[in-house]
């Protein structure tokens, strides 16, 4: 379970968060709505400690990130795996490498040809070809570079997989792909998920559960149904505007 | 140990403030700034309350009874910059510390120290010599102009020597790797950090410093030394080779014969001593000042010129600090 507790965050004079409650349960997936810059990855990033909070605290599967020694902070980001938005794969590496340090312990040396094998598992997961292996993220398009983010999350076999845009800059068919993705992951692995989206169809194809982050503050939590049906003025008007219905011929 | 982890925190961006403090002010303070000239004044001097009044408001302002925020417009202008420098100095002594504690584990850089070793070492190497070359070239040259007809020919060789072995060879070899190395890595380190790259790393519970930095800096202070011996050696051979071409009178043996005469076995420990020292000087701050690059890619060549400037500027005052060195021999 992954609580975030009257979270507090500030980048200078600007604060982005103000206050976020937000209980991610066992097993379900989160979808974080919210309009660009209302902090829906400065959230995800406190998740796993790489941003501190000003004030309030996350709590996963009991343990404080605020208070974590490195030691336990390491335990928990092994627990976690995290999709970038732009994938965030390191560009001097092949795809293997990229792999590698995801599958490899900090200080353990694993024979390559398990290594290779392993790699080549995940990389079927993810519905990507063998053949990638030893290309550079630079050869790759922007859907397999997504994908390659997505197989090395899950390379630590994680209990938590947390998503920060993963289906922004694809074309359609791409997105359509990478939704199908999470939710094959929640069913193959069991894991528990928050994806940060302002993709609506996309939200509410993946998620058991949408929170809608406004103004730094979560204005609304429900199941898809129930945010679609929100009486809150904003709530309301967030949903209609991304949902733009057909045009009916008169 | 309830402290977050030091090996995180160098490399997190500059507005991190400490934990259980809010940064931005959530009611303004009675009475002052900005704010007080506005409708969210607690109490407005227009409303006919006694000054008194205002002082009071001030004071529980102060006793904590309103809630409020230490932020960077609530510290005097002048103490802006120095609060800033001190917490660059911090950070700076939060890296090296992370630095030290990796060190006595080199299973997990000595493989990557290697590879950035070849980068900094062998790919350097030709413009290095280069550079050296010039340089003994200019010095040989310079010094017969200065010298000849009022002294013996035999002085150029010394001069030559001292001047290469001491400053010359050691600053031409930092000159190229400040170009060549400190750029690189800042500019690398700098594109990781705002394309997530380092993120990434410390989501997978890896840690930046082992396996960034440590590499780089280790390689840097570790093959410097020798580049700057061979420097040494090149700057003496086009010295003595365009001496003797150029300067009237001067033969091979009167300059080999000063070289020997100035020639201490210090003075080319000291060179190498100086090589080590601005070796870790430039890949310690092209590291720290690139990890802590931010913005988009005019994010990245701000701070390239950033690392460039400032490991240009600390190659001096190590140079300007390690002479006591020398003198002490």
């Amino acid at each position: 379970m992954i609580e975030f507790r009257n979270l507090h965050k500030s980048f200078g004079r600007e604060e982005v968060l103000r206050g976020v409650d937000l209980v991610v349960h066992e097993g379900e997936t989160l979808a974080l709505l919210g309009p660009s810059g209302t902090g829906k990855s400065v959230l995800l990033k406190h998740a796993i400690g790489l941003l501190e909070p000003d004030e309030g605290d996350v709590v996963v599967d009991g343990v404080s990130i605020s208070k974590a020694t490195p030691e336990e902070l390491r335990r928990v980001r092994q627990r976690v795996g995290y999709v970038f938005q732009n994938a965030a794969l390191f560009d001097s590496l092949t795809v293997f490498e990229n792999l590698r340090l995801a599958l490899e312990g900090e200080e353990e040396r694993r024979p390559l040809n398990e290594l290779r094998e392993e790699a080549k598992e995940l990389l079927a997961r993810v519905n990507l070809d063998a053949d990638v292996l030893d290309m550079y993220p630079s050869e790759l398009s922007g859907g397999m570079r997504k994908r390659v983010g997505v197989a090395r999350a899950i390379a630590s076999r994680p209990r938590y997989l947390l998503y920060d845009e993963p289906t922004t800059g694809l074309d359609p068919v791409n997105a359509q792909n990478i939704d199908s993705l999470i939710m094959e992951l929640r069913e193959q692995l069991g894991v528990t998920g928050i994806v940060v989206t302002h993709d609506l169809e996309s939200a509410f194809q993946v998620a058991d559960r949408v929170a809608l982050l406004h103004e730094g503050r979560v204005r609304a939590s429900g199941t898809p149904e129930e945010i679609l049906a929100s009486e809150d003025p904003i709530v309301a008007r967030f949903v209609r505007r991304g949902r733009i219905q057909p045009a009916v011929p008169v | 140990m309830g402290a977050a982890p030091p090996f995180i925190r160098f490399g997190d961006p500059v507005v991190r403030v400490r934990r259980g403090r809010r940064r931005g002010p959530k009611r303004p303070a009675p009475g002052y700034g900005k704010e007080s000239r506005t409708a969210g004044r607690a109490v407005p001097r227009s409303s006919g309350v006694p000054r008194g009044e205002h002082k009071k408001a001030r004071f529980e302002h102060h006793q904590g009874n309103v809630k409020t925020a230490t932020n960077a417009a609530a510290v005097p202008f002048t103490l802006g910059p120095v609060r800033k420098w001190l917490d660059e100095v911090g950070r700076a002594a939060l890296m090296a510390w992370a630095i030290l504690r990796i060190l006595p584990k080199p299973r997990r850089y000595v493989a990557a120290a290697i590879q950035h070793g070849y980068v900094i070492g062998i790919r350097s190497l030709p413009l290095v010599l280069v550079m050296a070359g010039l340089g003994g070239a200019v010095t040989s040259q310079q010094t017969g102009a200065q010298f000849t007809g009022s002294l013996p020919m035999w002085v150029i060789g010394s001069v030559a020597a001292a001047s290469v072995i001491t400053e010359l060879g050691p600053l031409l070899t930092a000159i190229v790797l400040i170009g060549r190395v400190g750029a690189s890595i800042a500019a690398e380190l700098a594109t990781m950090r705002v394309t997530e790259q380092i993120d990434a790393l410390q989501a997978m519970g890896r840690d930046p410093v082992a396996h960034l930095i440590v590499p780089r800096v280790v390689a840097g202070a570790l093959v410097t030394p020798p580049l700057v011996i061979i420097a040494n050696a090149m700057a003496l051979v086009t010295a003595l080779v365009v001496g003797v071409l150029v300067v009237d009178g001067l033969t091979v043996a009167d300059f080999v014969y000063g070289m020997r005469f100035y020639f201490r076995p210090f003075s080319l420990i000291f060179s190498a001593i100086k090589g080590f020292f601005f070796g870790l000087a430039i890949t310690y701050l092209a590291c720290y000042i690139g990890i802590n690059g931010r913005g988009g890619a005019e994010g990245v060549g701000r701070t390239t010129t950033a690392a460039v400037v400032a490991t240009t500027l600390a190659l001096m005052i190590v140079d300007v600090v390690l002479v006591p060195l020398l003198k002490m021999w």
